[in-house]
């Protein structure tokens, strides 16, 4: 009797599951305010989350030193961190290795010489809480906290998408700022 | 009852979402169906819940069967957190990671179907630097067998662990224990217990320039003795493990280096299940060696040895005009030296010092990896260039540098002659005795070694090309040259048990050697020197919505017996061109030889909203070793077959 009502309850929620992610679509967490987490850099000290985006724009996204389409999207969001630097985006790049590999993020940040922050997630705790398991998994957050878009996997070329939806955050704040 | 059920669940879930509770999950559907049977399908939900301190974690799974492992149809995980600014409590699964794995280190990987999670609790207290962890609970680990895909070994632990941990500025230290009661599994028979006891300690410093890690475990196990309960428990083996590491960064560089020497235990040959009381299943250590992205430097992955094996490895990171430059050599080799005394009998000799040897009779291990990438023509062109160099010692047969003596043997009647009268008449009296006399020659130096090494060298490159319009192309080719061989050399051949002597190679001077190199490998024709392996995969992708790739793998020759292609596929008469296949000229079971030692595969991406994706295979994949933390897994071959899988997250 238990087993079928556990059987029962899952045929339950995972047609709620799937209902819920039909429903939502791309728009899951858009428009949510993003957790006030607080987040280890690898160059030491910690950073929380509305505290980056409190001035303007950010942009996160999860990585490992394994992940290869990580690696080729780092270069393009490190120039987008340098490019859109007076209009206050950022980007914030969360790292998932293990403890065992933070020396090898460490020293691969150094050598791409990045400027970006780096943040340190080795339990994946802030992974799960901002549901980037899959890697790359990027979140736009607008200036004062608001999920704007998110977006997993990287093809080549997609960044160029990414360039525009950045520029369009941006815009339109510019737009706010000089509506208000 | 049941629509209560349904009823409540919906109502519960609604009330939930409408008091913005936090949600998210994943889903993650696998199927396979191949010519020969490799047929899988299995189903993971994965599912997040957070509400203020409180969070948890389900995990369900229908597979029926799974790619590796067994059928299951019900909640595979599940984790409750509670977490308050000092406290923290898991109730569930648990997976920790503590130092760098030296005494504990949980990770559940379905891809080698390993699980060493505890099902149990966890604390962890926090005050200023100083925190403190607990972990009870039961841990039940399935180890593969002698079959491809289902476990054939089934540890149970009954464990605890404890660490104390503190953060002094850019330094911290810790202070583990764990201890164990298992119930082990052997090759056949009742199962052991044995009892584990670990303590170790670890100390980091992190600076601007440079950064050390270093960690120490002891490790004494005990079996519990199946008579008298009086007698006290056994101590079965004792160990210890140690890692280090320690990195320098200046400017665009990064220099990193790595030791570690783990003795848990030693044998000549390797360790089967009934070798016991020695590293156990929640250490999961540093392996230095190279994880590599390339499919054909994968396969050669070494297969670390957690109880006996020392090294260090160095690798170095920079760039150079705006190019990425990596470099890494190791070797590693086991802790003593073998020398096979007899047939059947070794003896060891510890190594001095702490570096590790290139005896073969250590069972050494060398790579080495170079690599170049980076970006040209505007950030348009993608390129990456490597070169792997591998070279190990799979195993020795026989291995005698020593010397010994020849024993000759003169035999010669020794006659005593006695005069005796007897009834006035005189008559002798002979006595016999047959004399030995032994004596050796003087020592002379013997040779005997017998081992199998493998030595490789691959060529990974990769070129993608973006276009203005979206699309990318790419090319990536891989290249390997690899001979695998047995060794043989010296001045004696092999061992002779009835005389308990070794046989020299020429008995009339023994001062001639010999040497020679035989090689394992070979292919429908009969013995090949050298196996060439070639994969080339070309895609073309158009960013965000899909990506399509064509991989093309060929080798000339096999370690084992060559594998017949069961079925000849229209992807492969597509991709050879071959006509005739479809004009009904073929025979779909019986290939032409010229499809033999290839496989061919087609996989077309699709991102069907930015957070679902499906991936459809079809084709043939070649069989071979997958490793992931150290745990290596031989995936059988994959034969015109079908792979779908679906993927999204909520």
């Amino acid at each position: 009797m238990r087993t079928v009502n556990i059987k029962s309850f899952f045929r339950v929620l995972l047609l709620f599951v799937l209902l819920d992610a039909l429903y939502c679509e791309d728009n899951n967490q858009i428009g949510s305010k993003i957790p006030n987490l607080n987040i280890r850099l690898l160059s030491g000290g910690s950073v929380n989350l509305h505290d980056l985006a409190e001035d303007g724009p950010l942009l996160i996204d999860f990585w490992a030193t394994w992940c290869v389409p990580c690696k080729k999207l780092m270069k393009f969001l490190n120039q987008y961190h340098l490019d859109y630097k007076d209009e206050n985006f950022k980007v914030l790049m969360i790292n998932t290795d293990t403890p065992r590999s933070i020396s090898k993020a460490r020293s691969y940040i150094n050598a791409q010489d990045y400027k970006f922050y780096v943040g340190l997630d080795p339990n994946k705790v802030i992974s799960k809480k901002l549901n980037g398991m899959v890697m790359p998994t990027l979140i736009l957050v607008d200036k004062g906290g608001e999920v704007s878009w998110r977006h997993q996997g990287y093809i080549t070329g997609e960044e160029v998408g990414i360039n525009k939806r950045i520029q369009q955050i941006l815009k339109d704040n510019q737009k706010t700022l000089s509506e208000g | 009852m049941r629509n209560i059920i349904i009823f409540t669940t919906i109502l519960v879930l609604s009330t939930i979402r409408a008091n913005n509770l936090d949600l998210n999950g994943a889903i993650n559907s696998n199927f396979g169906n191949s010519y020969d049977f490799y047929d899988f399908s299995e189903n993971i939900l994965d599912l997040n819940f957070f509400y203020n301190d409180l969070q948890g974690w389900v995990q369900y799974e229908y597979s029926n069967p799974p790619d590796i492992g067994f059928m299951k149809n019900d909640i595979r995980k599940f984790r409750l957190e509670y977490s308050t600014d000092n406290f923290l409590i898991k109730l569930g699964d648990i997976y920790e990671f503590w130092g760098r794995g030296l005494l504990l280190n949980q990770f559940d990987d379905q891809v080698t179907n390993f699980d060493n999670g505890t099902r149990g609790l966890y604390f962890e207290y926090n005050k200023g630097p100083f925190s403190f962890s607990h972990l009870n609970g039961n841990s039940d680990i399935w180890l593969m067998g002698a079959d491809l895909r289902i476990p054939g070994f089934n540890n149970v632990h009954s464990m605890s662990a404890n660490r104390f941990h503190y953060d002094l500025n850019s330094m911290s230290i810790g202070l583990t224990q764990l201890r164990s009661n298992e119930n082990h599994a052997k090759m056949s028979g009742p199962s052991a217990l044995v009892s584990h006891d670990l303590r170790g300690t670890y100390a980091s410093w992190s600076g601007a320039n440079a950064d050390f890690f270093l960690e120490y475990v002891d490790k004494v196990s005990t079996e519990k003795t199946t008579m008298f309960g009086s007698i006290p428990n056994d101590t079965l083996k004792r160990g210890h493990g140690y890692y280090q590491n320690v990195n320098f960064y200046l400017g665009n560089w990064g220099l990193s280096t790595e030791y570690k020497r783990y003795t848990f235990d030693r044998a000549h040959g390797d360790l089967t299940a009934n070798d016991y009381g020695n590293q156990i299943e929640f250490q999961q250590m540093p392996t230095l060696g190279k994880e590599h992205n390339s499919t054909l430097l994968g396969r050669l992955t070494h297969n670390y040895n957690f109880n006996d094996e020392r090294g260090g490895q160095i690798e170095l990171n920079g760039s150079i005009l705006g190019l990425s430059v990596s470099a890494q050599y190791a070797h590693l080799s086991r802790n003593e030296t073998w020398q096979s005394v007899s047939a059947s009998d070794w003896v060891y000799e510890k190594l001095d010092g702490y570096l590790p040897s290139s005896n073969p009779s250590a069972l050494p291990y060398w790579e080495n990896y170079q690599e170049i990438s980076g970006y040209a023509f505007d950030d348009k062109l993608y390129f990456k260039i490597g070169r792997g160099a591998n070279k190990e010692i799979l195993k020795t047969t026989r291995y005698f540098e020593g010397t010994q003596q020849d024993l000759t043997i003169n035999t010669f009647w020794s006659y005593d002659t006695t005069d005796t009268i007897l009834f006035d008449q005189e008559f002798q009296i002979i006595d016999s005795m047959e004399v030995f006399d032994t004596s050796y020659s003087d020592p002379y130096n013997v040779e005997s070694k017998l081992w199998q090494q493998s030595k490789a060298i691959t060529f990974p490159m990769e070129v993608n090309y973006i276009f203005d319009n979206g699309y990318t192309i790419g090319i990536g080719f891989q290249y390997q040259e690899r001979k695998k061989v047995n060794k043989s050399m010296g001045n004696a051949t092999s061992f002779n048990s009835a005389d308990s002597s070794w046989n020299m190679y020429n008995p009339e001077d023994y001062n001639e050697t010999y040497s020679s190199s035989t090689t394992q490998l070979s292919n429908q024709d009969g013995s090949v020197d050298t196996q060439i392996n070639r994969l080339v995969y070309i895609s073309i992708s158009k960013a965000p919505k899909w990506s399509f790739t064509i991989t093309h793998d060929w080798t000339n020759a096999f370690e084992a017996s060559a594998p017949i292609d069961p079925y000849y596929n229209p992807l492969e008469a597509l991709v050879y061109g071959d006509y005739k296949y479809f004009i009904g000229k073929r025979n779909n079971i019986d290939p032409p030889s010229w499809v033999q030692n290839r496989w061919v595969s087609a996989e077309f991406a699709y991102n069907i909203t930015s957070s679902q994706r499906l991936t459809i295979m079809y084709g043939s994949m070649q069989g071979g070793l997958f490793c992931s933390n150290g745990i290596c897994r031989l995936i059988p071959p994959f034969n015109d077959g079908l792979k779908i899988t679906y993927s999204a997250s909520f």
